[in-house]
């Protein structure tokens, strides 16, 4: 016997009973963050968080909240480099990056970060372990999402692969410590760690997943927040990993909800039923800010767009039609007409925070209607039709950006017809009416290779579908991508700009692009230069009362 | 009656394998899915291992004789963008949107029918001109417009209401009324003009000249007769209600198959359209299969052709 009598059962049991309860109960009490609500278009475009899958401008907006890579990017800022996981690096040599690992950082799992962790994240199992998966039975067949258990799917390995071409292997040095190294010279590595594919992730937490797209449905990284909930196409649930390295988050919990009509968002948004709604295009910002509860923030972002010339259509094989279009544009009233002036002209395609290799005297060509006519009259141009492969606003503002540049070409004598088409694999596919379309450039990290190289060079989409292609701008790009000369690696940039903007046009930069996010006035926060969204502490000021 | 089920039966099946043949050599022409789906940015070689991952560089007749194998053996595809069968997805939707348009087929039955026939029976009266000029604007105004006044009036204005998501039963409210008022308005005109058909039949007047009630002249021979023209479009409702909420979906934010359909052709997530296409298909030919042996029950006549046709 052990004594234990009736009234002593009870109170042992109202006892556990208050231990279950009253911790809770001390925790609610105390937890007097606010919660979020933010209306978004889309969530996830492949319906995963895995940034390795997830290359999205709307993947961008989440993904900075849940994970971390090892350097950082000033978001809010200049878009400089800054610690993230690495508390500092330093280059060993023009293949090899030692990194200082930042300690006491925590996964959501509650493990520590570790060297093996950063190891694992740019490993076999989570970016390069896909051979395997070539050859699979189809699309009725036994391919789940084309990852085979916990393999990644085949186009996960293709990202890795773009992101991280030279890739050699990761050193551990000592636990503090890890050296990333390539298998050939690189200026561009700490540019592109930085990118949202450079994420750690926890390694037990892979290998206690059941499948890979169960992992990439909830990856476990070391951000301020972390996942409870993803129901794809409807929400996205964050809440408070407390035990971040960068202090307690300022919010208990963020709800992404994807809501796909612009006026929902901002009806849901007036209602206060969403606290911040994402993607208003720039003629609803008037509207909305009527109403003294809301203000609409955001502008420039790491974005420019572009009209894009296929210069094997016969009307466009003569460059002097493109330079007389690129010289036909009045970029600065599209600016002031379509988007109210809240966006700008920038010099090409190339963004301040690119440091030494932005070229400052370089600009877009001049507007001069009389040099485009007499361009058009030296080419000889016939009046054929050129046709310009049109989506309905896929890009804010597309169509009426459209319709100006329609009337200004035509108004130079060219005549160019605009075809309407549903999506980018109509707009790409080749035959003799691809002329003319448009697109839009990024740049993933502080580097020309980011943008004019990834994309106009022959890795690039333009040169792959066979729109354009120039033997002088391919060996620019081998000098661009692996020379370690800075000197030479700005001269070739400079040649690339003159080349793809002025002398065989592959493009001409319309404008840079902006991103506008409307949300309660009261809450102190600021948007970023690109689409991510940043509430951390060191972002977040708090609700006016 | 065997023969004019069977003939029915073969007509439905004809239609189902000609919907999702058209929809699967139209979503195949018009955009490669490796493109949309892994985005125009995506690296060529991630792009080429998509399509062969998926079987999307196989010639078209292969994929298609593939798809019709697999479906004979009740493999409906897996989504590829989320990689779960297509089935799943499109199960785990319809619950949701079935918490709709059920609601909102009753208040379009409730509302539209009883005012129909009662336009009809007070026809040229100015119920009867209120009753058609209500149903005319809420026949005429598209659904979107209809659910954003509603959005702006309950949720924006009032505070009632919430704008959009799927939270609580509260949610339900706007959508249901945005598909229901539009739907009574159909069934109420619908309603009216068959019913003032019967009533202008000689078979009225001579139950009226022998003194039956009015009421039972209605009930037992104008209603009866008047039925089938309505079945006809309520039979279209019920086959609507799998995918008939595509557009309040969207403005609602409301996570059923109508947005999983306009998600999966913009991505086009080739499985999961084919599969809501086939039930859509199937559910629309099963409500009509039903609404032509509904002709039968409610006209001997067409119940006594088909008879006299199978002899």
């Amino acid at each position: 016997m052990t004594g234990l009598t009736r009234r002593h059962t009870l109170a042992l049991g109202a006892a556990s009973a208050a231990g279950l309860i009253l911790p809770r109960f001390a925790i609610a009490q105390s937890d007097n963050r606010p919660s979020i609500t933010i209306a978004v278009q889309k969530i996830a475009n492949s319906n995963t968080l895995e940034t390795l899958r997830e290359q999205s401008n709307v993947g961008t907006r989440t993904f900075y909240s849940y994970a971390e890579a090892l350097i950082d990017t000033d978001w809010g800022g200049d878009l400089s480099l800054r610690p993230g996981l690495a508390t500092s690096w330093r280059r060993i040599d023009d293949r090899t990056l030692e990194l200082k690992l930042r300690q006491g950082v925590k996964f959501h799992n509650g493990d520590v970060m570790t060297a093996e962790d950063v190891a694992f994240s740019f490993g076999v199992d989570r970016m390069w372990g896909g051979s395997a998966q070539t050859g699979q039975s189809g699309l009725f067949g036994s391919v789940t999402g084309g990852a085979v258990g916990k393999q990644p799917p085949a186009e996960v390995v293709a990202v890795a692969k773009r992101a991280f071409p030279s890739f050699e292997t990761i050193e551990i040095v000592d636990p503090q410590t890890i050296r990333f190294v390539n298998k050939t010279p690189d200026v561009t590595l700490e540019g592109r760690l930085s990118r949202n594919i450079g994420i750690i992730v926890s390694r037990r937490a892979f290998a206690e997943t059941a499948s890979w797209l169960d992992w990439a449905r909830k990856p476990i990284g070391t951000g301020p927040y972390k996942i409870a909930e993803f129901k794809p196409d409807q929400s996205l649930t964050l809440v408070a990993h407390d035990e971040y390295w960068g202090g307690r988050p300022p919010l208990k919990s963020i709800r992404f909800v994807e809501v796909p009509e612009t006026s929902s968002r901002i009806n849901g948004l007036r209602s206060g039923e969403y606290d911040f709604a994402c993607d208003i295009p720039p003629d609803q910002i008037g509207e909305i800010e009527k109403d003294p509860r809301a203000e609409v923030l955001g502008g420039l972002i790491g974005n420019h767009r572009q009209t894009v010339f296929d210069k094997t259509h016969p009307q466009l094989a003569d460059p002097l039609v493109r330079r007389a279009m690129t010289h036909a544009i009045d970029r600065q009233t599209i600016v002031d007409a379509l988007w109210g002036g809240r966006t700008r002209v920038p010099k090409g395609l190339q963004w301040e925070f690119y440091g030494d290799m932005f070229v400052a005297d370089w600009d877009v060509p001049a507007f001069d209607m009389n040099e485009a006519k007499r361009l058009v009259k030296q080419s000889g141009y016939k009046g054929d039709t050129i046709p310009y492969r049109l989506l309905n606003n896929y890009y804010t503002n597309q169509v009426a950006t459209a319709q100006v540049l329609v009337e200004s070409w035509r108004e130079i004598g060219l005549n160019v017809q605009i075809e309407s088409k549903e999506n980018f694999p109509q707009v790409l596919a080749k035959g003799p009416t691809r002329a003319v379309r448009d697109w839009s450039n990024s740049a993933s990290f502080n580097d020309p290779v980011s943008s004019i190289t990834s994309s106009h060079g022959p890795t690039g989409q333009q040169w792959q579908v066979g729109e354009w292609t120039n033997a002088e701008m391919g060996k620019l790009s081998d000098v661009l991508e692996s020379s370690t000369d800075r000197t030479q690696r700005k001269a070739a940039f400079r040649r690339m700009l003159e080349i793809c903007e002025r002398e065989d046009p592959a493009y001409t930069v319309l404008h840079q692009t902006a991103n506008f996010t409307a949300k309660r006035k009261d809450i102190q926060w600021k948007a970023a230069q690109s689409f991510v969204m940043d509430f951390s502490a060191r972002n977040w000021g708090g609700i006016r009362s | 009656m065997l023969r004019f089920f069977f003939i029915r039966l073969g007509r439905a099946a004809l239609t189902v394998a000609l919907v999702v043949t058209f929809a699967f050599i139209v979503l195949r022409l018009s955009g490669d899915p490796a493109l949309i789906i892994m985005s125009v940015d995506a690296p060529p070689e991630a792009i080429a291992a998509f399509r062969k991952a998926w079987g999307l560089d196989d010639p078209i007749w292969l994929q298609y004789l593939r798809y019709f194998s697999a479906i004979g053996q009740g493999e409906l595809g897996q989504s590829m963008r989320d990689g779960r069968p297509a089935i799943q997805l499109v199960a785990e939707r319809i619950p949701a949107t079935l918490a709709l348009t059920l609601p909102a087929l009753a208040l379009k039955l409730g509302i539209g029918i009883p005012a129909g026939i009662y336009a009809a029976l007070h026809r040229d009266s100015l119920t009867d001109r209120i009753v058609m000029i209500t149903a005319v604007a809420g026949f005429t105004i598209p659904s979107f417009v209809l659910g954003l006044v509603l959005v702006l009036i309950f949720s924006v204005q009032l505070g009632w209401l919430p704008s959009g998501g799927q939270e609580s039963w509260r949610h339900a409210i706007l959508p249901v009324l945005t598909l229901g008022i539009g739907g009574a308005a159909v069934l109420a005109r619908f309603t009216r003009s068959a019913m003032l058909e019967v009533l202008g039949q000689s078979y009225i007047r001579t139950a009226s000249a022998k003194g039956v009630p009015w009421a039972q002249v209605v009930r037992g021979h104008a209603l009866p007769n008047a039925a089938i023209p309505t079945v006809t479009i309520v039979g279209f409702m019920v086959g609507s209600l799998i995918a008939g909420a595509v557009v309040v979906e969207s403005v609602f934010s409301w996570p059923g198959v109508g947005r999983l359909l306009v998600v999966a052709v913009s991505n086009r997530d080739l499985a999961v359209v084919q599969c809501i296409l086939l039930l859509v298909a199937v559910t629309m030919v099963s409500a009509n299969l039903i609404v032509d042996l509904l002709y039968g029950v409610l006209d001997p006549r067409l119940r006594s052709g088909a008879k006299a046709g199978g002899h």
